[in-house]
């Protein structure tokens, strides 16, 4: 008896449960004329997500389509699972942004099988077609960071770098970038390598037991500008003075700190724009237009000169 | 009987540490014959069994099969040579099917898979031997306890036991089932099956038995035809003057007040319409079979579980149902069936264990007192007698005897007026038993009521000055100190009609 | 016969015996001397004013969350959620403080009070809806982790001057070192001298008996989540104020070094044993570690299997001290 009561209490629950949330979702009501285009995202913990998404959604908004955001909450199986959702008549295109590249390879081949189009956008896809790919250059990038870090403290001194969390594509392209960059200037020495996570608290604790066994430090490369500012936190008063620190990724506190100079520079990825491509790219596909196999949004390096056009 | 018995034990005896609990036993078990164990708890019979399935080996004595000596390591090897035992917690898988229970082990395939034409018609083959018709496809959980005995007893002649070992196997049934179980064990005996038969219950030995061996104290102390009759059955199992053993007045002098009154209490499938006093310096005994309602009773009286209908009241004040603070407030104690599954914290201190009642009681603005808690436990341990290094040492490391007065100890500190003791001797040594039945005594002098609920029957006649008795959830009788004999506590105790109210 | 095995008395423990429970009994105290050892031979770094200060800030945070965890694995439960119920407690208060313009300190008090709220929604939940104590801190965990995200949007907030005050230093010495003593004296004193303290001990250790003696379980177990979303929201605070910003994704995973903490101090999963002090050691242990590892510039690969080895000792040795108990 009571266990079946509470097996409809469950099932109630669930239901008002699952009810709630799509109405949550459902805020535009799909328009049969409107084509429809999933984004399949990694995360939205994540600020340059957030931009991403608004930049993808202003897009949308403007070219008249229907654009349905899933979060895959940084879970390769998660985002599988809502890719095999997305994997019907309704959707006309899915834009994906994956957690792992090659994990998602699967899931873009089943929506290749269903000649949905799809389109990925940061990290690529492997294993199967995507009608474009659009990402910064992370490579770029990090080159483009350890000139602006190396014009900072005037081509000489040691400097530490804050690596990403282990094994990702964006940490293993920014560092290679980074050290190609910084190669060029032999009075600088890299005297310590760390992983933070990306992570800003966990920057924070790494930098303050780096600086401990590095006293001597003048530069600090973040692959990101999380761990850029939990850095700025762990110098204190000595960032933008005694340290210059690089970030990566042109979030709103990042293009913040460097304004206040704390940060020397950010490489701007201009999430937006990644967002905004990936939209047009995904409905030239379902126009049947010609799209281009790779695009690269340009990474901009943001520094006191440039940062005024950068700061909301 | 002069053919060879199935199974022998010769001269075995067993003793755990200091302790020994068979002394110099021998058993026969003869094929088509009913040995019955007889004696009280603690005189060996279980741990007579436990050689047989070979649970525990003996220390000195040999064990025969067909005449052969044979070493049983373990169960596996008995049940090799064809003994099987029927445990009172049953050893069957409540969530399989009944055919898979009775084949388990032995499930039939084809090509790796489940042969299940083959699995249901050999079950079904074991279940007619016995005459037991229940769907094979049934869950075992989804039958009553009986049938589940039964499906037991299939499973092990399936596997060909010739020697079956039925522990107290009508504890938990009703007087149909009994019957039911005793056509089986017929059935059986003609078929050349030796079995080996424990009961509390006096009236079914004459049924089903044929030698009784009386056990007391770990030693053989008569094997007797089982048509003896039950007064002589209980002489020789209790063996000594019961009137040394319990330490109990004639009652008490005085009429006292009363303490406690239970009102048409009620419990859906545990008990039904109790109603009882009980008054100052009084020792109430309640007796009855197990799975009569004497634990339920007393654990709703004492608000560890909740109740249908009724009420308890306690020097004039009501306890609210299934609320174990209130109740203690009011000067109830517990002393429950199992001390170390539900009164004791066995990793805490001796001292932590006996505060607990008084924790919150005896705590200022929440803080804990902890030098009058100190104070008050190295005192009732004194006077408890309760034997230790510290009071710091884990409660865990205690005797069970000196674990038991731990409990009691606990509702001495709190001024319990109304104890309800669970077995209050269970695993407990002759010497500490006598402490504990002279604690009952300090606290009924003391204008203490006790209600004790306890299998051993000896200890229910020689210790109450009033004994109820229980009988399938219901009060069978209540007999004064004077009435209660073993055969009048028996008879009320397994009559199949309730009687009258008292 | 069962009744008749009676356990022989207790005898002195021979040597070998004390040995072993000394070591699993200060274990963690053992571990973290030679830790510390290693290190100050490993690196001149190590034992110097600056860094011993940094670890104590460095383990603040870990720290308080884990007292919280302590009393629910003492209590013989478990929570999961205590880092996302930080993060949401910092997002709340950050919430108040920037979008609904409360003052500082009331904002700060309404992520107290967050985490409050949100231990005792466990505790009811485990204590009267009979969930197990894993799988509704596990909603939990979600739920919190959501709601910070559904209340930031993904941003980070930034924090009022009273959190950030957290995250400052009073003269030489950093504030989150001093909201870890004071958080360890009132955690250590709560459960070694108040009733709902050492009732948890009972509960933990056999909730039937705790519960025949008389003791309010439920409230106990209802507290005692209370006290641990309590002591997450102080945690998350702290994170804050360093960061002088709530963060979206603060303190993902902490829930875990947190529950290690307090195995490695020595309390046990089955409930019934922990101290406040062996917590502390059990995340010096976690931070020194980290530390160390950052000192000596180890490879962040290398770093992962390095600790998840200690844990596994931790826990061994756990197994080791119930086995000289009841052995």
């Amino acid at each position: 008896m009571t266990s079946l009561r509470s097996t409809a209490t469950i099932a109630t629950m669930t239901a008002l449960v699952l009810a709630a949330t799509a109405g949550c979702n459902r805020e535009s009501s799909a328009d049969a004329s409107q084509p429809t285009v999933v984004l399949s995202l990694s995360t939205l913990n994540n600020p340059f997500f957030v931009e991403l998404r608004d930049g993808a959604q202003a897009e949308a908004d403007a070219k008249g389509a229907d654009l349905q955001v899933v979060d895959a909450q940084n879970d390769s199986a998660t985002q599988a699972n809502q890719l095999q959702t997305a994997d019907s008549a309704s959707t006309d295109a899915v834009i994906v942004n994956p957690v792992d590249s090659d994990a998602v390879g699967a899931s873009v081949t089943a929506l290749n099988g269903s000649s949905i189009p799809v389109v990925a956008v940061d990290r690529t896809v492997t294993g199967a077609d995507v009608a474009s790919f659009i990402a910064s250059d992370n490579v770029a990038g990090g080159k483009q960071a350890a000139d602006a870090l190396a014009a900072a403290i005037g081509g000489q001194g040691q400097v530490i770098v804050l690596q990403g969390v282990a094994g990702t594509s964006a940490s293993r392209d920014r560092g290679q970038g980074f050290a190609e960059g910084i190669a060029a200037y032999p009075g600088i020495t890299v005297v310590a390598q760390q992983t933070a996570a990306f992570d800003r608290a966990t920057a924070l604790d790494v930098t303050t037991n780096l600086l401990q066994a590095n006293p001597g430090v003048v530069g600090v490369f973040a692959e990101n500008d999380e761990m850029a500012l939990g850095a700025v936190q762990a110098l204190g008063d000595r960032a933008g003075t005694d340290v210059q620190v690089a970030g990566f990724d042109g979030t709103t506190d990042g293009i913040a700190a460097v304004q206040a100079g704390t940060m020397v520079a950010t490489i701007a990825q201009q999430p937006g724009d990644l967002g905004k491509l990936a939209v047009d790219a995904a409905l030239a596909a379902i126009a049947g237009d010609e799209v281009e196999a790779t695009q690269s949004v340009e990474v901009v390096t943001v520094t006191k000169d440039n940062v005024a056009d950068f700061a909301q | 009987m002069t053919q060879q018995p199935l199974l022998t034990l010769e001269r075995v005896s067993k003793s755990f540490g200091p302790v020994t609990v068979v002394s110099d036993v021998t058993v026969h078990v003869h094929a088509g014959a009913v040995q019955v164990l007889l004696g009280e708890n603690g005189a060996g019979k279980s741990t007579l069994i436990k050689m047989m399935a070979g649970v525990h080996q003996p220390d000195g004595g040999r064990v025969l099969v067909d005449g052969r000596p044979v070493q049983l390591p373990n169960v596996h090897a008995a049940e090799q040579l064809g003994i099987a035992t029927i445990h009172q917690e049953l050893n069957l898988v409540g969530s399989l099917s009944v055919a898979e229970n009775v084949m388990m082990g032995r499930i039939p395939t084809r090509f790796g898979l489940v042969d299940r034409r083959e699995l249901r018609a050999r079950a079904r083959a074991a279940l007619d031997l016995i005459g037991l018709d229940v769907d094979v496809d049934a869950r075992v959980g989804d039958l009553g306890i009986a049938r589940q005995q039964l499906v037991e007893i299939a499973k092990a002649l399936s596997v060909d036991a010739r020697i079956l070992v039925l522990d107290e196997p009508t504890a938990a049934l009703t007087r149909r089932e009994t019957e039911n179980l005793f056509r089986v064990v017929a059935q059986l005996r003609a078929r050349g099956v030796g079995m080996v038969f424990i009961s509390h219950h006096l009236d079914e030995i004459a049924e089903i038995g044929d030698t009784v061996l009386v056990l007391r104290d770990g030693h053989a102390v008569a094997e007797v035809p089982a048509s003896t009759p039950e007064d002589e059955l209980v002489r020789l199992m209790v063996g000594r003057s019961i009137d040394e053993q319990y330490p109990r007045g004639t009652g008490p002098v005085a009429e006292g007040t009363e303490v406690l009154a239970v009102d048409g209490l009620s419990s859906a499938g545990s008990f039904s319409d109790i109603s009882f006093r009980v008054r100052q310096g009084e020792v109430l005994g309640i007796a009855g079979l197990v799975g009569a309602g004497r634990t339920e009773l007393l654990r709703a009286i004492a608000g560890a579980d909740r109740y249908d209908a009724g009420t308890v009241t306690v020097r004039g004040r009501r306890l609210r149902p299934g609320d174990v603070g209130a109740a203690v407030a009011a000067g109830v104690g517990h002393v429950p069936e199992d001390r170390k599954a539900q009164g004791l914290v066995l990793d805490a201190s001796v001292n932590d264990n006996l505060g607990y009642a008084t924790l919150a009681s005896t705590a200022r603005m929440g803080l804990v007192d902890f030098a009058g808690q100190r104070r008050r436990a190295e005192q009732v341990a004194g006077t408890l007698r309760i034997r230790m290094h510290d009071i710091d040492q884990p409660v865990r490391s205690l005797s069970g005897g000196n674990q038991q007065k731990a409990v009691f100890g606990r509702w001495v500190i709190a001024g319990s007026t109304v104890l309800l003791l669970d077995e209050p001797t269970r695993g407990v040594d002759v010497g500490a038993k006598v402490e504990i039945y002279e604690l009952i005594n300090a606290i009924t002098a003391g204008g203490g009521a006790i209600v004790m609920v306890s299998s051993e029957l000896p200890e229910v006649l020689g210790m109450s000055d009033r004994v109820l008795v229980m009988r399938d959830g219901r009060i069978a009788g209540e007999l004064s100190a004077a009435e209660a004999t073993q055969d009048a506590v028996m008879t009320l105790a397994t009559r199949d009609v309730a009687p009258a109210q008292p | 016969m069962t009744s008749t095995l009676e356990q022989a008395p207790p005898t002195t423990p021979d040597r070998r015996t004390r040995v072993a429970r000394f070591l699993a009994d200060n274990g963690a105290l053992v571990g973290l001397v030679v830790l510390c050892v290693a290190l100050f031979i490993a690196t001149p770094d190590f034992l110097t004013g600056r860094n011993l200060l940094n670890i104590g800030i460095q383990v603040s945070t870990v720290a308080v969350l884990a007292f919280g965890v302590t009393f629910v694995i003492v209590a013989g439960g478990i929570d999961l959620s205590v880092g996302s119920v930080a993060a949401l407690s910092s997002m709340v208060s950050g919430w108040f403080f920037a979008s609904a313009g409360l003052p500082g300190w009331l904002a700060l008090l309404a992520g107290l009070l967050t985490g409050l709220l949100t231990g005792v929604v466990n505790g009811l939940a485990s204590a009267y809806g009979r969930l197990p104590s894993f799988i509704a801190t596990l909603a939990m965990l979600s739920v919190a982790r959501g709601l910070t995200l559904v209340i930031s949007d993904g941003r980070p907030i930034p924090t009022s001057p009273q959190v950030s005050f957290l995250g400052s230093d009073v003269g030489p010495v950093p504030v989150p070192v001093i909201v870890l003593v004071l958080a360890a004296l009132v955690a250590s004193f709560v459960l070694n001298r108040t009733v709902v303290g050492r009732s948890m001990y009972a509960v933990g250790g056999n909730p039937e008996a705790a519960r025949l003696s008389g003791l309010p379980v439920q409230r106990i177990l209802v507290t005692v989540f209370a006290l641990s979303g309590l002591f997450a929201a102080l945690a998350g605070l702290l994170l804050a104020g360093r960061l002088d910003s709530a963060q979206p994704q603060a303190a993902v995973g902490y829930e875990l070094d947190a529950i290690a903490a307090v195995v490695i101090g020595g309390a046990s999963l089955a409930g019934g044993v922990g101290r406040i002090s062996g917590t502390v050691i059990g995340a010096l242990v976690l931070v020194v570690i980290r530390n160390g590892l950052n000192l000596l510039n180890v490879t962040s690969f290398w770093q992962q299997v390095v600790i998840g080895l200690v844990i596994a000792i931790a826990v061994g040795f756990d197994v080791l001290r119930r086995r000289t108990r009841t052995g």
